[in-house]
């Protein structure tokens, strides 16, 4: 149960995603993207850094977000002095899951995989959004919850959708809606940001609710967003395991009782 | 309450802050949909009986996917062929007519609203929806006066020609009917075949390999509130060749008189077999094996005849054109090519509306009944039912006074049920008991007995049923010497006493009373109704079909309500339009129905509400659709019946079916009616619709819950929803709304303990919603907040911060959800979860001060944390519980910071033996001083890796109590109590332990790190602890 309201915590890069709408999809795009503090800002942003917590089911949860060109993403979650974390350097996506019992990193793979990449993308998807191999539809103009709002329907490269909601007034996303595969099912998980607040320029949501079924099942509350500090290319980069086991995916699991 | 302070929470700030508020409310923000913001309804089922599906289609080239449609509850999805079904068409009309997969291209499907099996209760419909993304937006595409829609086919050889049966209205004559082709996907349409304002259209078949064949059933018929007709002059079977521009009425080899509703299927394996069921005098099922040109008649089994009008499908296996499917009462299935019919369904429900078949795997069959969908993997011979449709068609609903309290109703066909509106793993399906039989209406828990439910089923059959031996005596009123027949409406008018807990009541004509939980029943009235006889022939209603359930009883009392001030006043509304009124208990009575300007005569009285503040105030509600009026009839008296004032508005959309005022705010007052619930905060001035996830479902009744404070609704098609707590909708105003911020009342928050259920349903049931465990802060926003901090802050009465809490940010009244915990003790750090550890103790009872802090604004208000109702716990043993915790917390805590200066010391040990050549002799004292510290480390918290080591030390025995404390509200046992000490012991021994080493140890590695001129081993102090744990 943690580990998958940890897994939706990943959903934290939706923070950089930089993305827009218009009139025109393209006006629409160019309008949120300015919005944002504009595309020259925004590309001049070599390293990111936030920090907050995430709050499922009333539980406080400590998090750092941390992203660096080209592609880079790292997410921790640190509680009972232990720490989840996922990352992406560019080629290979992984994670430590200490609380399933393996203090080992391992590799994601999947959907998994297929988010950390899509979040290692500090700009956001509708950022040069063809030459990414996206596509974007404006859908149309809709009521959310009594704020007019653009309706977007993004096409990732790998096929994936994502509804983006941006407001009809000031051109930030609201929401962003997306199909999930759970053990228990598809899920439409909707992600509402809310708390602009400007950066250096940049104007980032300062908190994002998640809920399924209209149900929050996590928020997220950053707390501070820093940009062009130093951070290592190595913390993205798998780490060797400190002993490492000889490989065992042929054999069957040990039984346990 | 608006204030710019972080601090002030004092009365005073609140008076000066209230009007704060007065003054500054300028404009006015008007009532909408939006103003209830966050407020929702939460469905809590049953799916243990579900509805009536009215139509079904999957996807032949990836048949895990269906579509059900529902009479009442909407559309639901499957993608794993039945095991999950989730509702895709929330925002649109409910009642399904028809859908239709577009086989080209599966993500396109067509919905036509409007149910056609055109029983007594039967909804209506808004026209036909298309979807081009699986149903997850949908785009109305015209038909918006068809009322309903039988079926959809598009053509399979070109998706942008599509035939609807658009079956038209059912109370009345209109032009919407009869055969309409878009050539367009939908952009157009175009009736290309028409008979008369009373014909509509019944079935249309397309010939899938000549598509310019199209052969349509046209359908005469009729309801009034008291008698239904099916078939006419009107009614045939035509064929087109040319893709419908002419029509050719097939006569050859029809049966004798007028026809009635006819179903046709052509046999998709060899398409120039054609079967149709053609409802005559003497109804049968024709087949044709020359494309319609000739007929012969293959059967009249009762599997054919049953109930033309309510059972009108038949399908042919895609493979196999001899095998028929034909639902009706049960299942037909021929394999004769329809000269005979065995009739499968076993335990399934009766009343089958629809069958689609697995095209790829013809032995998987799917069939939609009166119950809802069932799934056979064998071919029609067994039945595993689909437990996860929650469109339960409820006419009335009731409440008790348990913790946590049941809701009481009954379903149309599917009997009288109790459920929890809370149960520990969610409301599930195993929580419902079943109370009645049959059609059910009226269900309703003695006030005195808590053994005892009074329950109905069709035609004023009243049960009494005896929760503790499942017992049920029938305690209908029976005719005395020298009366006339009684006569009892469908739904009949049952009712308790609001002033005396002995009373109940019951409407035939006349109305009577009990006050010995019905073995006896005073009559006290004379005959309520217009007792008109045109309208009491329902013994020759059906038209060509003889039909009488009760369904078509009129002249009877539908509508009873007794004043909550006086008892001897009493509203009695009648199905034929009068509204009476006592005020002597029955010895008198007056029709004050005359007394109303704007309704039309003999309008149905749906419901009266008698006020609870004012005794000469009533409120009722009428409903004309039974003649093809769909006005909103909704009316106020403040003076006994004398006069009237209408307080609908143009707002308030579909036919009333309630009326209901609040029981504390006298101004705010809820309407439910055929598409949806609408609430007036001001006497019924403004109306907005109440959407909270609440489709546009009809709401047939209204209940509120004393003590709880929640808004219950019977729904017709999604079965019962709460509400919870409606008290901001009791406090919301005109200066609420004005307000850029407002935090509102809540009703008060007990603690309460996590209640376990160990089950393991699987994905395939649904589970209705629990209200939240948590206290829950409300507050309205005038708009989306998107710029700068939104959040919350909780204060104890001594001004302590307890927690701060991400806000919603939406328009309208927001609702967070604050779970009343401190913070979880700090733990040892382990491989492993320390789980109950993961939470802290329940906050102490008390007020709590909510700040809502919006950027620089501060708007404070209140939450009342209170013991759990529920808890059988004295006092003592309730704060012993508490203090245990606390102990128990403050163990965890001393133990982490005990573990942390040792894994500290152990670490500077070896990070100074790090900086020495290994073989160093001061490098080997230090790592034999840290091996030391981390022995005893591993005393302190398990430390092995792996998923279930199973391996318990100091930690891992304190946590384990803290987490037995925490799930019982009471007394901690003896055992535990005895254990604390032991525990205390344990940590004071592993604490001495240390300062011994380090007494031992330390000055002598301190030393020898000095010659090495490497910094000295400082144990951590608790200060610099502290600080680290703040970071």
């Amino acid at each position: 149960m943690i580990r998958r309201l940890l897994t939706l915590t990943l959903s934290l890069a939706f923070l950089f995603c930089v993305q827009a709408s218009a009139q025109t999809v393209d006006d629409l795009i160019k309008k949120n993207i300015e919005a944002h503090g504009g595309v020259q800002k925004l590309k001049a942003v070599k390293t990111m850094k936030a920090s907050g917590k995430i709050t499922p089911q009333g539980l406080e949860i400590p998090i750092t977000l941390q992203q660096k060109r080209p592609g880079m993403v790292r997410m921790d979650a640190t509680f009972q002095g232990k720490s989840l974390v996922q990352a992406y350097d560019g080629e290979t996506g992984w994670k430590i899951d200490p609380f399933q019992g393996n203090p080992d990193p391992e590799k994601v793979a999947g959907d998994d995989l297929k988010d950390l990449e899509e979040q290692a993308d500090l700009d956001g998807p509708l950022v040069d959004y063809k030459q990414k191999g996206h596509t974007v539809e404006l859908i149309g103009k809709e009521d959310m919850e009594g704020t007019p709002v653009y309706k977007l329907k993004l096409t990732l490269k790998n096929g994936d959708v994502r509804n983006i909601y941006i407001d009809a007034e000031n051109y930030l996303e609201l929401k962003i809606t997306s199909k999930r595969k759970t053990p228990g099912g598809e899920i439409d998980v909707d992600q509402y940001m809310g708390n602009y607040k400007s950066v250096n320029g940049l104007m980032f949501p300062f908190s994002i609710d998640t809920r399924v079924k209209g149900q929050s099942v996590n928020q997220i509350t950053i707390d501070k967003i820093e940009m062009d500090v130093p951070v290592d290319d190595a913390i993205f980069k798998m780490p060797a395991k400190p002993a490492e086991k000889p490989k065992t995916e042929e054999k069957k699991p040990p039984a346990r009782d | 309450m608006r204030s710019h302070s972080l601090t002030t929470t004092s009365l005073l700030v609140v008076i000066a802050a209230s009007l704060a508020v007065s003054v500054s409310a300028q404009t006015t923000v008007k009532l909408d949909s939006n103003s209830f913001g966050a407020i929702e309804a939460r469905h809590i089922g049953p799916a243990v009986t579900s509805g009536r599906i009215a139509a079904i289609d999957g996807v032949a080239s990836d048949p895990r996917i269906l579509y059900a449609g529902s009479a009442g509850g909407g559309l639901w999805k499957s993608i794993n062929a039945g095991t999950t079904f989730k509702p895709v068409f929330d925002k649109y009309t409910q009642s399904i007519g028809a859908v239709t997969v577009d086989q080209a291209h599966p993500d396109t499907v067509w919905v036509g609203t409007g149910e056609t099996w055109t029983r007594n209760s039967v909804s209506v419909g808004t026209g036909i929806y298309k979807t081009t993304d699986g149903g997850d937006t949908w785009k109305m595409m015209g038909l918006e006066d068809s009322e309903r829609i039988a079926r959809i086919v598009v053509d399979p050889k070109n998706s942008d020609v599509v035939y609807v049966a658009a079956t038209g209205h059912l109370w009345n004559s209109n032009e919407q009917r009869g055969v309409y082709k878009t050539t367009d996907g939908g952009k157009t349409w175009q009736r290309v075949l028409f008979v008369d304002k009373d014909t509509g259209c019944s079935d249309v078949a397309v010939d899938p390999q000549e598509t310019n064949i199209v052969y349509a059933g046209m359908w005469q018929f009729r309801r009034s509130p008291y008698f239904f007709t099916s078939g006419g002059p009107g009614s045939g079977f035509y064929k087109s060749t040319d893709a419908g521009k002419t029509w050719k009425k097939l006569t050859r080899d029809m049966p004798e008189g007028e026809l009635g509703r006819i179903a046709i299927a052509v046999a998709p394996s060899r398409p120039n077999l054609v079967y149709a069921i053609i409802e005559a005098k003497k109804t049968a099922l024709y087949r044709s094996e020359d494309l319609g040109e000739s007929w012969t008649k293959m059967s009249a089994s009762p599997s054919v005849t049953g109930r033309p009008f309510y059972f009108a499908r038949i399908l042919v296996d895609p493979k196999d054109y001899n095998r028929l499917y034909k639902p009706d009462f049960n299942v037909g299935v021929s394999t004769d090519g329809g000269q005979s019919f065995t009739q499968r369904g076993g335990r399934a429900h009766g009343d089958y509306h629809t069958v689609w078949v697995n095209p790829q795997d013809t032995f998987q069959v799917y069939v939609g009944t009166d119950g809802g969908v069932y799934q056979s993997n064998d071919k029609a011979n067994t039945f595993r039912f689909c437990s996860n449709i929650p469109v339960g068609q409820f006419y009335h609903v009731s409440f008790d006074m348990e913790q946590p309290y049941n809701v009481y109703g009954g379903l149309q066909d599917n009997g009288s049920w109790m459920g929890p509106s809370q149960s520990p793993s969610g409301i599930e399906n195993k929580d419902w008991r079943n109370v009645g039989f049959g059609d059910g209406f009226h269900v309703w828990a003695d006030q005195l007995d808590r053994d005892i439910v009074y329950s109905e089923f069709q035609g004023g059959n009243v049960l009494r049923f005896h929760k503790s031996t499942g017992e049920a005596k029938w305690i209908k009123p029976l005719e005395r010497q020298g009366e006339p027949k009684y006569r009892f409406n469908w739904n009949t008018a049952l009712g308790l006493s609001p002033t005396n807990k002995k009373v109940i009541y019951i409407g035939a004509q006349f109305l009577f009373r009990s006050t010995d939980k019905g073995e006896s029943w005073e009559r006290i009235s004379n005959d309520l109704t217009t007792n008109d006889p045109e309208k009491q022939k329902q013994e020759e209603s059906g038209g060509l079909s003889l039909d009488n359930s009760n369904a078509e009883n009129h002249c009877t009392i539908v509508a009873v309500a007794e004043s909550p001030l006086e008892e001897k006043t009493i509203w009695a509304g009648t199905d034929d339009g009068n509204l009476q009124l006592t005020r002597d208990g029955g010895k008198t009575w007056a029709n004050t129905v005359g007394n109303i300007q704007g309704l039309p005569k003999n309008t149905w009285c749906t419901s009266v509400e008698p006020s609870r503040f004012d005794r000469a105030t009533a409120y009722v509600t009428f409903d004309g659709h039974q003649t093809g009026d769909m006005k909103v009839y909704v009316f106020k008296t403040t003076d006994y019946g004398k006069t009237w004032k209408p307080l609908a508005s143009d707002a308030i959309k579909g036919y009333a079916h309630v009326v209901r005022e609040d029981r504390v705010d006298r101004d705010l007052l809820f309407v439910g009616t055929e598409f949806g619930l609408f609430v007036s905060i001001d006497g019924g001035a403004q109306w907005a619709q109440f959407t909270g996830n609440l489709p546009p479902v009809a709401v047939r009744d209204i209940a509120i819950h004393p003590r709880d404070n929640d808004l219950i609704l019977a729904t017709h098609g999604r079965g019962i929803l709460i509400i919870d707590d409606i008290t901001p909708l009791r406090q919301l105003s005109s200066k609420i709304l004005d307000s850029t911020a407002y935090v509102m009342d809540s009703r008060p928050s007990p603690i309460t303990i996590p209640i376990g259920a160990q089950d393991f349903p699987g994905d395939g049931d649904f589970v209705g919603s629990n209200p939240p465990e948590s206290a829950t802060i409300t507050y309205y926003l005038k708009d989306r907040h998107v710029f700068g901090d939104l959040k919350i802050e909780v204060y104890n009465a001594e001004g302590k911060l307890m927690s701060t809490l991400p806000a919603g940010k939406r328009k309208g009244i927001n609702r967070v959800q604050w779970f009343m915990r401190q913070k979880p003790p700090k733990v040892p750090p382990s491989p492993n979860l320390a789980g109950p550890a993961l939470f802290g103790p329940m906050v102490p009872e008390g007020v709590y001060t909510v700040k809502l802090i919006k950027d620089k604004e501060t708007f404070t208000g209140q939450v009342k944390v209170v013991a759990d109702p529920k808890s059988v716990h004295s006092a003592a043993d309730r704060a012993l519980q508490q203090q245990t915790m606390r102990k128990l917390y403050d163990m965890t805590e001393r133990l982490a910071f005990i573990d942390s200066v040792v894994t500290d010391a152990r670490d500077k040990a070896k990070d100074r033996a790090k900086k020495l050549d290994s073989a160093d002799a001061v490098a080997k004292d230090l790592e034999a001083f840290a091996d030391k510290l981390d022995a005893l480390h591993k005393t302190l918290v398990a430390t092995k890796e792996g998923a279930i080591t199973g391996e318990e030390q100091l930690r891992e025995r304190i946590v384990e109590l803290y987490g037995w404390v925490s799930q019982y509200g009471g007394r901690p046992t003896q055992s535990l109590l005895d254990r604390i000490p032991v525990l205390e012991k344990e940590i004071d021994a592993k604490d001495s332990e240390f300062q011994a080493m380090i007494a031992k140890d330390l000055a002598g590695v301190n030393a020898k790190l000095a010659d090495k001129k490497l910094d000295q081993i400082k144990v951590m102090t608790k200060e610099e602890y502290d600080k680290k744990q703040e970071k």
